[in-house]
């Protein structure tokens, strides 16, 4: 890791820090993780190791203002440079070109971040929350059509998203009315992003419209910027009109949630998500999530490698138009709960089965375990070529 | 918290004293369902606070901890609830609205607040005994049920109320049947059986209520003992601190307080 950022990081930790430390309570607290992968590719089982650190603090500097942040830091081992064309089909990486083969890779380097570094400020009905604070609308489990911030990882939908540079103000307007409005800095006005979101209810409904303004910072895969060192990039101004809601129809929950984006140097597209979920008398939870992606194709046929690294570098939320979540969760155990994902493309017929075991076998201890078995054919979405892997993540908390 | 009383305390005495007194008189005349009514009253608040420790036994006999504040509103109709420890719950919260029919939980470390339809009830509240239909409270035990009073007994050599409480044919309650002892005294219930959603003569659950103690001359029990019957575990949840009728705002039960 470059021993720069990590004093970078550090000091604006302590930056930060240093008024909360000055008061009489400062919480601070965290976890260690410790996490495996592996993969079976290709005839051979690639493995990565990560341990990864998150201190937080927080801290009630008046009745009014609030300080909290968290400082992450991640190192791995193991197989940390993986060649991203080995996972893709040979229909796609056919015609790459030889002197740009190098360049298709995914490296996991040490590195340390804040997710959360703010101050909240909050005066009558404003909350006013100024620095590096996570973002996260929307209303669905697996995919969030609203969220122009965070990508989820389908095999690992609740884990922490990254946080984002912003300035936020949320107001309540009375009688269950809410307003958020936010901005995130780019180097120029133009190029910031903005956001508006309007919560309310409706009977049992919770009911959101979303207005998001971003900077979609799009890569072309097939051509290569020399003097950036990377792919060469399309960034589109992206405008997004949506909402979502939640609430419970004959006695299953269920939400939706939907957004219409204009390109401005591209087609429009929208992504639409259904979801629905029940617990069972007999403690066994269930939900079923559909979710439709425009900017997907409608089958495998056509589709492209520039589709596949944009999936992959969360430029894009899928390769295929229609997509189905069904997860099944049951306690096995007062301390066990096992479950099982399935994952598919409507639109391509592959599928990927993801069975997941969690334990809190000791009050602050948290063990998480999945298989992740990609089942299509390849050159499909969920292609058993992608590798069939799983992992294996202790997580202490203190 | 800073307590917020309407009342002067002297007047918190003689109005328990007379509640007391009132209800050892009519008790011999009362039906079930007026006595399901003072119970409810009594459990009931117009607002209260607490901290509670919370320790579930599992089965394997380990006990897991956990301690969290709770804030209860209008007579049971709003409640939140936001968990302390251990570390690995901290900052969790939940909100339940009209009567828990509506729920929505606040995860901090994504922070997201998720919306849980009603069904979520029936889900144990961090793996304990108790689902959060049982921490619902409210009206439930009148609005589910049908209570009908049957012949006193004596429990633990105190005189109590014996009732049944039936599931209305309208109600999604989890359990086909109560059955509950009321202590004459003070209406506070002791022990309540709950029967299985689908087997009205199987006991499922058994909850023990001790550590009577008055507060702001309320009668209040700081010990509750589930047992699970059916899993062989239980929870106990001992009341560390509690204040009957404070001051809360209404905007302390909303998805912005959730979340802070």
């Amino acid at each position: 890791m470059n021993p720069h950022r990590l004093l970078a990081a550090l000091g604006l930790l302590a930056m930060t820090a240093a008024p909360a430390l000055g008061q009489e309570r400062v919480e601070l607290f965290g976890y260690f993780e410790s996490q495996f992968m592996g993969a079976s590719i290709g005839g051979d089982f690639i493995q990565l190791f990560s341990n990864k650190l998150r201190v937080d603090l927080r801290s009630e500097l008046s009745d009014n203002i609030t300080f909290a942040a968290n400082f992450d830091y991640i190192d791995y081992q193991g197989k940390t440079d993986w060649d991203i064309l080995q996972f893709l089909p040979d229909s796609i990486t056919a015609n790459v070109p030889e002197q740009l083969r190098g360049f298709y890779r995914l490296a996991f380097e040490d590195r340390c971040f804040l997710d959360n570094a703010y101050l909240k400020l909050t005066l009558g009905a404003f909350d006013l929350t100024v620095g590096r604070q996570q973002i996260s609308p929307g209303t669905g489990y697996a995919w969030n059509p609203t969220d122009l911030f965070n990508t989820k990882d389908l095999l690992d939908p609740t884990y922490e998203q990254p946080g984002h540079n912003a300035l936020r103000l949320d107001a309540v307007l009375g009688r269950g009315l809410s307003l958020t409005a936010l901005y995130s800095p780019g180097e120029h006005w133009k190029d910031s992003d903005r956001m508006m979101e309007m919560k309310g209810r409706l009977g049992h409904f919770d009911i959101t419209l979303t207005a998001v303004e971003k900077t979609w910072r799009y890569h072309d895969y097939t051509r290569f910027d020399a003097a950036a060192l990377n792919f060469t990039e399309r960034p589109q101004r992206r405008r997004l009109l949506g909402g979502g809601t939640a609430g419970e129809l004959l006695g299953l929950g269920i939400w939706a949630e939907y957004g219409y984006n204009w390109m401005s140097g591209g087609e429009n597209f929208y992504e639409l998500l259904a979801g629905a979920d029940y617990t069972f008398d007999f403690q066994t939870y269930v939900m079923l999530e559909v979710y439709r992606n425009t900017q997907g194709r409608p089958d495998s046929i056509g589709v492209t490698l520039n589709d596949w690294m944009r999936y992959l570098a969360a430029e894009q939320r899928s390769i295929t138009r229609d997509q189905m979540f069904l997860f099944v969760r049951h306690p096995l155990s007062d301390l066990v709960q096992g479950g099982v994902s399935l994952i598919s493309s409507l639109s391509d017929g592959s599928l990927a089965l993801v069975p997941t075991l969690t334990a809190g076998a000791w009050e602050n201890v948290e063990i998480t375990a999945y298989l992740n078995i990609y089942l299509g054919k390849e050159g499909t979405a969920y292609a058993s070529d992608l590798g069939s892997g799983g992992m294996l993540r202790a997580r202490v908390y203190f | 918290m800073t307590p917020s009383h309407p009342f002067p305390k002297s007047w918190k005495v003689l109005s328990g004293l007379f509640f007391l007194i009132t209800a050892s008189l009519v008790a011999g005349d009362l039906t079930g369902d007026e006595i399901i009514h003072r119970v409810t009253d009594l459990i009931n608040l117009e607002s209260s606070y607490a901290r509670v420790q919370m320790k579930i036994g599992t089965s394997s006999g380990k006990i897991r901890t956990f301690v969290y504040d709770s804030w209860s509103k209008n007579r049971g109709e709003k409640n939140l609830i936001r968990y302390l420890e251990p570390r690995r719950a901290r900052g969790q919260a939940t909100l339940m609205l009209n009567h828990a029919d509506d729920i929505w939980m606040f995860f901090p470390r994504t922070q997201r607040v998720r919306k849980l339809a009603t069904h979520a009830k029936k889900q144990k509240m961090e793996g304990s005994d108790f689902s959060y239909e049982d921490m619902g409270g409210g009206d439930a035990f009148l609005n589910d049920f049908e209570t009908r009073r049957l012949p006193d007994e004596k429990l633990e050599g105190r005189d109590c109320f014996t009732l049944e409480l039936r599931r209305r044919s309208d109600s999604d309650a989890s359990y086909s049947r109560l059955k509950m002892w009321v202590l004459q005294e003070n209406f506070v219930p002791i022990l309540i059986d709950y029967y299985d959603d689908k087997d009205s003569e199987r006991l499922e659950k058994r909850l023990e209520m001790s550590d009577i103690q008055e507060i702001a001359g309320i009668p209040t029990a700081m010990t509750m003992l589930m047992r699970n019957l059916n899993d062989a575990t239980s929870t106990e949840m001992i009341f560390l601190e509690v204040e009957h009728n404070p001051a809360l705002e209404d905007a302390m039960f909303t998805e912005r307080a959730l979340k802070k």
